[in-house]
C-alpha cells in the first residue's frame, strides 16, 4: 500500500471570519486535508486555483469581482467544487439535483463532516464539468447569460452636479447638438450622448422617437392633435410645448 | 318631461329678461346686435357671419347664465326661495305683470326638486371620491410597510452575521460579544417599526444604521470605513421608518461588496433650503445605469410620494470622485414622539 499525497483545499469568501470558520471545521472533520490558499474575491480564486491546483475548491457564491458560480465555470473539470452560501432557496433547490456540494452559512460540523466524507468518495473520480447545473444557477441567481438590458436609469448632469434619474421620471429627451437634452417633471438635465446612441440603449416599449430630434416616453403623451398646417403633435402630461412628429414617425399615432 | 319643460321656459324667460329683449330666434336678420349695426358698410356676406358670431355669443352668455341660475336654485334654501318669489311676485304685480312671474316661481320651485337631487348626487360623488383616494393612499402606506417589513432583516445579513459570531467566539470571545450586542441593537431598532407605525425620529433612523454599519465593519473588516456626520440637533426630526436603511444596504451591497477592496460610506444630514436633506454616499463600484434595483429605490419613491407629495424626492447623484450618493428631502419636521 503506497502513500497517497495528501488531499488539498482553497478557500474562497469575501469574509475572513466565514473562512476562518470554514477552515476549523474542515480541520476538525478531516484532518489530512491540507489547506493551500485562501482568497478574498473569485477572480483571486480562479487565480490561485490555477497556480495551486487544489483537490477542492470551497467558493462563496457572493464574491467581489467574480462570484461564486462563475468562478466555478472558469475551474470546470480542474478542482471538485463546493458551494458554500448564507441564504439561497433556489441555490439549494438546484443543488439538490446536481453533482456539487453546497454548505450552508453558518457552516454546521455535521454538515462539514458529511460533505467530507462524500468529497472522500468523489475525489477518485475527475472533477464533472457540471455545465447545465451552472447554467441552471446562474439564470436562477439572476447572473449572466441574461437577455438584453435596457436603461432603468440615465446618468445626466444638472447644474453642476451628476444625477441618476430614473427612466420612469423621464418625459421626452430632446437632442442639443451633440448632446441629449432630458425632461422631467421638475428639472431639465443634459447628457453628454446625442440621441442617435440613446435610442439604442432605450427599451422601445418605454420610449418612442418621434422626430429626428426627440424620444418621448410612452406613458407621458397626454394627447396627440394636429397643427394649422396639419403636423401632429404630441403634448405631454403637465407640460406646455408640443412636440411635433415627423412624417416618417406618423404611423406610431395611426388612429385604431 | 317636466325637467325638460321648465329648462326650455326657463330659456325663453331668462332670455326676455336678461338680454333686454334680444331675440333667441334662428332668424339673422331679425337680430339688432350692437356689433351687427356699427358695420353696415360691410359685405352682407361678411356681415351675416358676424351677425352670426355675435349670435354664438350672446347664445353662450346665456347658457352659462342660466347654469349659474340653475346652481343657485339648487343650493338656495327654500326659505329663501319662498321669501324671494314672494317679494318677486309683489314687484311684478306692481309692474302688472304678474301672471309671468308666477310661472317662473312654479317653474323655479320644480327645478329646485329636480336640481336638489343633483346637487346632492354630486356632493354624494364628491364625497365617494375623496374616500377613495384616501383609501388609496392608506393602501399605497400600508403596502409600502409591508415592501419596507419584507426588506427588513434580510437573511443573507443574519445568517452571515450569525456565521461571523460564531467563529468569534472561539477565537476571540469580547469581539464576539461585541458584534453580538450590535446584533440585538439592529434587530431591538428594526422591530418596533414592523409593529407600529409611529412616526419615527431621524436618531431613531441612524442609530439603527449604525448598528447595521458595525456589524458591516466587523464583517468586512478593514473593507470597510463608516462615517456617520448627523448633527445631534437635527436627530429629532421626524423621518420616516427604513428609508435610510434602505439606501445604507444598497450602498453596501451594490456599491462596496462587489469592490474588492472595498471602500468608505458616509452617512449625513443638513438642511438645505428649508428641507431636511439626508443622504448616504459611498465610493463604490458606482451606479449601473441598467440595473433595475428591485424594489429598493422605487419604493422610497412612492412612499415619498404618498407622505409628502411633490415636497418630498429621492436623488440619485454621482459624487465627482465616483461612487454614489442617494439624498432624500424631506420638509424638516420635529418628530411627534422625539422629546
Amino acid at each position: 500500500m503506497h502513500a497517497q499525497p495528501a488531499p488539498t483545499a482553497l478557500i474562497a469568501d469575501d469574509e475572513r471570519l466565514v473562512r476562518e470558520q470554514i477552515v476549523s471545521r474542515l480541520k476538525a472533520a478531516w484532518p489530512e486535508l491540507v489547506i493551500v490558499g485562501e482568497a478574498g474575491n473569485g477572480s483571486e480564486a480562479v487565480a490561485m486555483a490555477r497556480s495551486l491546483e487544489p483537490d477542492v475548491v470551497f467558493l462563496d457564491i457572493n464574491m467581489p469581482e467574480m462570484n461564486g458560480i462563475d468562478a466555478a465555470r472558469a475551474l470546470a473539470g480542474q478542482a471538485h467544487v463546493v458551494f458554500v452560501t448564507a441564504y439561497d432557496q433556489y441555490a439549494v433547490d438546484a443543488f439538490d439535483q446536481g453533482a456539487v456540494d453546497y454548505l450552508l452559512k453558518p457552516v454546521e460540523p455535521e454538515r462539514v463532516a458529511r460533505t467530507c466524507r462524500r468529497l472522500r468518495e468523489r475525489l477518485q473520480q475527475k472533477p464533472e464539468p457540471m455545465d447545465g447545473l451552472l447554467e441552471q444557477l446562474a439564470q436562477r441567481l439572476g447572473g449572466s447569460g441574461k437577455p438584453r438590458e435596457y436603461l432603468h436609469w440615465v446618468q445626466a448632469s444638472v447644474g453642476t452636479g451628476i444625477r441618476m434619474i430614473p427612466t420612469s421620471d423621464i418625459l421626452y429627451f430632446r437632442a442639443e447638438d451633440k448632446y441629449t437634452c432630458v425632461q422631467t417633471a421638475r428639472f431639465e438635465a443634459l447628457i453628454r450622448k446625442p440621441i442617435k446612441e440613446l435610442i439604442d440603449e432605450l427599451d422601445p416599449k418605454e420610449f418612442w422617437q418621434i422626430h429626428r430630434a426627440t424620444v418621448v416616453r410612452v406613458d407621458a403623451i397626454g394627447e396627440v392633435s394636429r397643427n394649422f398646417r396639419g403636423k401632429q403633435q404630441v403634448h405631454v402630461k403637465g407640460r406646455e410645448e408640443k412636440l411635433e412628429v415627423s412624417r416618417s414617425f406618423n404611423h406610431l399615432f395611426r388612429q385604431m | 318631461m317636466e325637467y325638460c319643460g321648465a329648462v326650455g321656459l326657463f330659456w325663453r324667460l331668462q332670455s326676455h329678461e336678461r338680454c333686454n329683449g334680444e331675440s333667441m330666434n334662428d332668424d339673422p336678420s331679425g337680430t339688432n346686435t350692437g356689433s351687427a349695426t356699427g358695420q353696415g358698410t360691410l359685405a352682407p356676406a361678411s356681415r351675416r357671419s358676424e351677425a352670426r358670431q355675435a349670435l354664438r355669443e350672446v347664445g353662450s352668455a346665456v347658457v352659462s347664465l342660466w347654469w349659474r341660475f340653475f346652481d343657485w336654485l339648487a343650493v338656495v334654501s327654500w326659505k329663501t326661495l319662498l321669501g324671494v318669489s314672494l317679494l318677486g311676485l309683489i314687484l311684478a304685480g306692481m309692474l302688472n305683470s304678474a301672471e309671468p312671474f308666477l310661472l317662473i316661481v312654479v317653474a323655479s320651485f320644480i327645478v329646485k326638486v329636480v336640481a336638489g337631487g343633483k346637487r346632492r348626487a354630486e356632493l354624494t360623488a364628491r364625497l365617494a371620491t375623496q374616500r377613495a383616494e384616501t383609501e388609496k393612499l392608506e393602501r399605497m402606506v400600508l403596502e409600502a410597510r409591508m415592501v419596507a417589513l419584507q426588506a427588513q432583516i434580510e437573511p443573507h445579513f443574519l445568517f452571515n452575521t450569525l456565521a461571523g459570531i460564531e467563529q468569534l467566539i472561539q477565537t476571540d470571545p469580547p469581539r464576539a460579544a461585541k458584534m453580538q450586542q450590535s446584533l440585538i441593537r439592529y434587530l431591538r431598532s428594526a422591530m418596533p417599526q414592523m409593529r407600529d407605525g409611529r412616526r419615527p425620529s431621524l436618531g431613531q433612523q441612524v442609530s439603527l444604521s449604525s448598528a447595521y454599519l458595525e456589524i458591516m465593519a466587523e464583517r468586512m473588516e478593514e473593507r470597510l470605513e463608516a462615517v456617520v456626520n448627523v448633527p445631534e440637533g437635527l436627530k429629532t426630526a421626524a423621518f420616516p421608518s427604513m428609508m435610510l436603511q434602505t439606501l445604507v444596504e444598497n450602498a453596501i451591497k451594490h456599491g462596496l461588496q462587489p469592490k474588492a477592496a472595498g471602500g468608505r460610506l458616509e452617512i449625513g444630514a443638513e438642511i438645505v433650503d428649508g428641507l431636511l436633506s439626508v443622504y448616504v454616499q459611498d465610493n463604490g463600484t458606482g451606479f449601473m445605469p441598467s440595473s433595475s434595483d428591485g424594489v429598493g429605490l422605487a419604493n422610497i419613491r412612492e412612499r415619498l410620494a404618498a407622505l409628502y407629495g411633490g415636497r418630498g424626492e429621492l436623488i440619485i447623484g454621482v459624487p465627482p470622485d465616483g461612487g454614489t450618493r442617494a439624498t432624500i428631502r424631506i420638509p424638516y419636521e420635529i418628530a411627534p414622539d422625539a422629546a
